[in-house]
């Protein structure tokens, strides 16, 4: 084990770090630039479980319900050599009669081991790409790997379509509901940013093997349920976009040697569990070991991560949970108190101020003319 | 599991004891989570101890109105034998309860086959026949989730990539077969056999227009015209990977299927 590692197992304390999936990658990505969560994510931190134990849970977390759900229409999808999704594959996007070679790599001869499981996705696909049509098409549950702040993460999607076109289609399946054609918004994107993460890994891994980007679709099968029904139905979604972020992004995040070299050594998120996995550790003194990494809080973490209430809580007063727009347009002012009075003129501005402060007390006077407020 | 439950009691414990000391130290914030970690704790136990009753006998007459009831083994070799190709729990169970008399408790699947082969090893070939597993083409492991009858050749149970594709037409096949059967003896179809065979038709080119306007001979035909598409490679791969498990496997393995070797492993991946 390296420094970086070690310190980072530090950080963690004494638990099974928690591992990246799609969702959290595209997540980390909505937020590059908080080295908070960029340390909690590298050192594997449970952030949902922390946050609870600092107090301030999570708003959100995805229910043992939608993940009962989301598994039974995989499984009903999957059923019978894929069934139901081969008719839709040749339906939707023209697959051929032949192909439907299915290879289930949930296993490898019963070994579950992540380790296992990649060295046979990538020979699997490798030979695919090699010998052409008939050497697979279907592949179930692949583990891709993808380094992600320095430190490699495994990825799963549902299922890799091989032979569509001549390209890898990744295939997503998801058990919200499009109904009359339409479905919602927020769930159709991050469906999206998930695939984007799984076309990116793809790509990583096949370009080992010496293949072209276009190996690799840059549109994605959505799989979902249709009007109100289990009956699944499939669109192609164009994910161009969202992988040119990611990939910015990916690039951007702060290597992690960089942002350890300033942090205390002994810092740990430790819950200090006694023998029966009870916490010890008091709310208080977590909350000051996650105050020692410096967070960048904007409204956009309240959908994204799970230490939003208690970052949110820190920030209370200034400017970033305006939104980052009006961060950035207040630059070197930071507190909301601090606009107010310079606006009104009770504060003087700093140096450095004074442009921001020019800029403010011309809108508080147009505030004051528009409603009519005496000066 | 019952060891696996008496941890989480002794961990549901403890959490509920420190749920009160902190609701006395005033500490609310603790206390919530605490809570929190309680009630996962709680639906896990809960959970085992559904997994618990899945695994306990039948309580006995509990199907006394659907006339004489076959042990689930039974039931299982039954409609195993009906499809003639490895099938999942869930098509097993949905053909079941479709095609024949009585309930086929589904719970008591998920251990059916890890009985079976603790019958096999304690006393082999002890019984006409054991529900045993599908192995996998490559590497001759347990294919994940699947049925078959250990009497069937060993080829049938095999499987490769075209494999799954190829059980689900011959599978239609027999179910369209066994309708049609049933429909001329005018022994009544009910509205769920319907329904599983508007299952496989859906999934079958060209099988059937609508669920209502369904035909088993149609069914037939379109099922074989896909399965001559796939038939010819699929048999060659199965029985390449039949000749070299009879070779290679001892006798339970065979059955049963053997684990990851990592000398097969690696000399498979080239
Ligand atoms: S909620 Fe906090 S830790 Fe999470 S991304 Fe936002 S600022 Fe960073």
């Amino acid at each position: 084990m390296n420094a970086v590692e070690s310190r980072l197992e530090h950080i963690r304390g004494r638990v099974a770090p928690k591992s990246h999936n799609a969702r959290t990658i595209a997540a980390l990505t909505s937020n590059p630039g908080c080295a908070r969560r960029a340390i909690m994510d590298a050192a594997g931190v449970d952030k949902q479980r922390l946050a609870a134990y600092s107090g301030f849970p999570a708003p959100f977390g995805q229910s043992q319900f939608a993940i009962t759900r989301g598994n039974a229409f995989e499984a009903q999808v999957k059923a019978n050599g894929c069934a139901e999704l081969l008719r839709l594959l040749r339906e939707h996007l023209g697959l051929s009669i032949p192909e439907v070679s299915y290879d289930d790599l949930n296993d490898v001869g019963g070994n579950t081991g992540l380790v296992v499981r990649h060295v046979r996705t990538r020979s699997l696909l490798a030979r695919a790409v090699n010998s052409g049509s008939d050497a697979g098409t279907l592949f179930d549950h692949p583990l891709l790997r993808l380094q992600v702040a320095g430190r490699p993460v495994f990825l799963e999607p549902d299922l890799i379509a091989f032979q569509l076109g001549g390209r890898f289609h990744v295939v997503e399946i998801k058990s919200f509901a499009v109904i009359d054609g339409q479905a919602d918004g927020d769930k159709v994107a991050a469906a999206v940013i998930q695939s984007a993460v799984y076309v990116h890994a793809l790509r990583e891994l096949l370009a080992g093997h010496g293949m072209a980007e276009d190996a690799v679709a840059d549109e994605v099968v959505l799989v979902c349920p249709e009007n109100f029904s289990n009956a699944p139905t499939a669109a192609l979604l164009d994910v161009r976009k969202q992988l040119t972020v990611l990939r910015r992004q990916l690039a951007r995040l702060a290597s992690i040697e960089s942002l350890l070299d300033v942090l205390p050594a002994d810092l740990t998120f430790d819950l200090g569990m006694d023998d029966d996995g009870v916490p010890s550790r008091s709310p208080a003194e977590l909350r000051d070991a996650i105050f020692t990494v410096d967070a960048r809080y904007a409204p956009e973490c309240l959908a994204s991560c799970e230490m939003c209430f208690l970052c949110r809580h820190e920030a209370q007063g200034r400017t970033e949970t305006l939104g980052r727009e009006v961060r950035d347009e207040l630059g070197a002012i930071d507190s909301i108190a601090a606009v107010l009075g310079l606006a009104d003129g009770t504060l003087a501005p700093a140096d450095d101020q004074a442009e921001a402060a020019g800029l403010l007390r011309a809108a508080a006077r147009l505030r004051r003319e528009c409603t009519g407020e005496a000066a | 599991m019952t060891a696996e439950m008496e941890a989480l009691e002794r961990r549901m414990d403890s959490l509920q004891a420190e749920v009160r000391r902190a609701m006395v130290a005033g500490d609310r914030d603790l206390a919530r989570a605490l809570r929190a970690e309680l009630n996962e704790c709680r639906s896990q136990w809960e959970a085992s101890l559904t997994e618990l009753e899945g695994q306990a006998p039948e309580p006995a007459g509990s199907h006394g109105a659907q006339g004489p009831i076959l042990p689930v083994r039974e039931q299982v070799h039954q409609v195993l034998t009906l499809l003639g190709a490895p099938a999942a729990p869930k098509l097993v169970i949905a053909i079941h309860d479709a095609l024949f008399a009585g309930l086929l408790p589904g719970a008591r699947l998920t251990s059916l086959r890890r009985d079976e082969e603790r019958s096999f090893r304690s006393a082999p070939y002890a019984r006409p026949y054991y529900i045993c597993a599908a192995l996998t083409a490559e590497l001759l492991s347990p294919a994940r989730g699947l049925l078959a009858v250990s009497t069937w050749p060993m080829d049938r149970r095999i499987v490769g990539p075209l494999s799954p594709r190829v059980d689900f037409l011959t599978a239609a096949i027999r179910v369209a077969e066994r309708f049609r059967d049933l429909y001329r003896g005018n022994s009544g179809v009910s509205p769920e056999s319907r329904r599983l065979l508007w299952r496989f038709a859906a999934n079958i080119p060209r099988a059937a227009q609508s669920a209502s306007t369904i035909n088993p001979d149609e069914i037939i035909v379109a099922a074989r015209a896909e399965l001559a598409v796939h038939e010819r490679a699929d048999s060659e791969q199965r029985a390449e990977s039949a000749l070299r498990a009879r070779a290679q496997l001892d006798d339970a393995e065979q059955l049963f299927g053997t684990g990851l070797r990592l000398s097969r492993l690696t000399s498979a991946d080239g």
